[in-house]
């Protein structure tokens, strides 16, 4: 009697396994395909969470700032024979700066473009956290709603594109980075002789580099081409630097090429970033279908 | 009631810890997983019910507050709570290669069935060079936290036990 009894446990205990099994598996595919979302339970993780890792990430850089500046210490007097070659190496490069910084003066006054920086209004915020642990890469900022931050925005760095705003609650936000592979970013070559467009999005293989898909076989793109942003699309402004194509390989189809960039900026030393709150730069308009008239004899 | 609470907080704890201070010591983006080593040792100590179901409110609270696919870690968790609770009655909990080796079966685990989950929504990459740049540096790093984090599992255990 006990053993039938037994028996009935352990297969409903199994049915109960498999009904979970399956359920997670039918919220993992809905919400890949964006069906299905759990805002609160977000909300609620990202509120009671958010504040400890901010004080956590605190005392964490502080103990770094320590260690490196004891580290540091130790490496003086190496680190003072580099500086002096360094130095020497920065004066030369100082002439040309010099140099091609007057021409930028002139050629910005003749085409009357303002100073970069001044299309932005920009937002700093601090990274409070990053989950290496997940195949995606979102991190976590200090900034939110409360400071105008909103969903899409674009968010920077002096070097180049981070990623943009995925969630936006009241003092944190995440932020989607560019290496993760639900990010699509759209992009254009600058080398003028080229000027070939792409999206670029992460790269599930390689977390180091970023992958510009979509390239024609024929397109000129070499390596060490420079990628940035080209607007289309209306979250990125464009002409953030992006990364620099490292290698390129063709796509399985054979139609198609794409190219692995090393980004423009230091995903792995990622401490401060900067969201665009509002660009002045005025969007591409988007594309219109031409008025095609018919011929005069065609409409007798 | 109390337990939960206890065990909740050393989730969220975990979590924070894996997050906000060990990034500092991350490999080109790569870490230490505490929450799956959480999960393994949890399991280990109190059998398959409990370790699934930690390892469910683990992955849970990764998915929610990293902003990952919600629920892939969820499922990886949990069976990995599931599958070391089973072993639960079958090992000495003592032994210090225990927690060492679970954890890299365990972050082995823990990948096939993420690789396999994100394949089956469509994302390609290469394998070789995954396995290269992301589980091994990953199978280092939680076998050098494993034992610690295990110690540590063990002594909250035990208190419990006591009260």
């Amino acid at each position: 009697m006990s053993r039938v009894r037994r028996n009935t446990d352990s297969n409903k205990k199994i049915w109960i396994i498999i009904f979970v099994i399956f359920s997670v598996f039918c919220i993992i595919f809905f919400a890949a395909r964006g069906r299905f979302t759990a805002p609160l339970g977000e909300r609620v993780a990202i509120t009671v969470l958010a504040p400890l890792q901010n004080i956590v990430s605190k005392i964490g850089n502080e103990i770094h700032y320590a260690t490196a500046g004891i580290w540091e210490v130790v490496t003086v007097y190496k680190q003072n024979q580099m500086l002096k070659s360094e130095v020497e190496q920065l004066r030369d490069l100082n002439l040309q700066s010099n140099e091609l910084a007057s021409e930028n003066e002139r050629l910005r006054a003749l085409l009357g473009y303002k100073d970069s920086a001044k299309q932005f209004d920009l937002v700093t915020a601090e990274v409070v956290s990053r989950d290496s642990a997940t195949w995606t890469d979102m991190i976590i900022i200090n900034r939110g709603t409360n400071d105008g931050v909103k969903k899409d925005m674009a968010v920077i760095t002096p070097q180049g594109l981070v990623g943009n705003v995925a969630e936006a609650y009241g003092s944190y936000a995440k932020v989607q980075l560019l290496l993760d592979p639900r990010s699509a970013v759209g992009t254009i070559v600058q080398r003028p002789e080229s000027r070939v467009a792409g999206i670029v999005e992460g790269n599930p293989g390689d977390k180091t580099l970023a992958r510009m898909v979509n390239i024609p076989k024929d397109a000129d793109v070499v390596e060490g081409d420079q990628v940035v942003t080209s607007g289309f699309g209306g979250i990125y402004p464009k002409g953030i630097a992006v990364g620099k194509v490292q290698r390129i390989e063709n796509d399985e189809g054979g139609l198609l090429k794409y190219a692995l960039l090393k980004p423009a900026v230091d995903f792995q030393r990622i401490e401060e970033v900067a969201v665009i709150v509002n660009s002045r730069e005025a969007l591409p308009l988007p594309i219109t279908q031409p008025d095609v008239k018919p011929a005069a004899g065609a409409a007798k | 009631m109390k337990y939960c609470l206890i065990w909740g907080l050393v989730l969220a704890g975990g979590y924070v810890l894996q997050t906000a201070f060990l990034p500092l010591i991350n490999f080109y983006g790569i870490g230490v997983d505490v929450l799956l080593l959480l999960t393994v040792s949890f399991g280990l100590l109190n059998g398959q019910r409990l370790g699934g179901l930690f390892g469910f409110m683990a992955g849970l609270l990764q998915d929610l507050a990293s902003g990952t696919f919600l629920g892939t870690n969820t499922l990886s968790k949990m069976l990995i709570g599931y599958v070391f609770g089973l072993a639960s009655q079958r090992v000495f909990k003592e032994k210090f290669f225990l927690p060492i080796m679970s954890a890299i079966v365990a972050t082995f685990l823990n990948y096939f069935i993420l690789a396999v989950l994100m394949l089956l929504l469509g994302y390609r990459f290469n394998f070789l060079q995954h396995l290269q740049m992301a589980f091994l540096p990953t199978i280092i790093y939680n076998s050098v936290a494993a034992f610690p984090v295990h110690l540590f599992v063990c002594w909250l255990c035990d208190k419990m036990k006591e009260k």
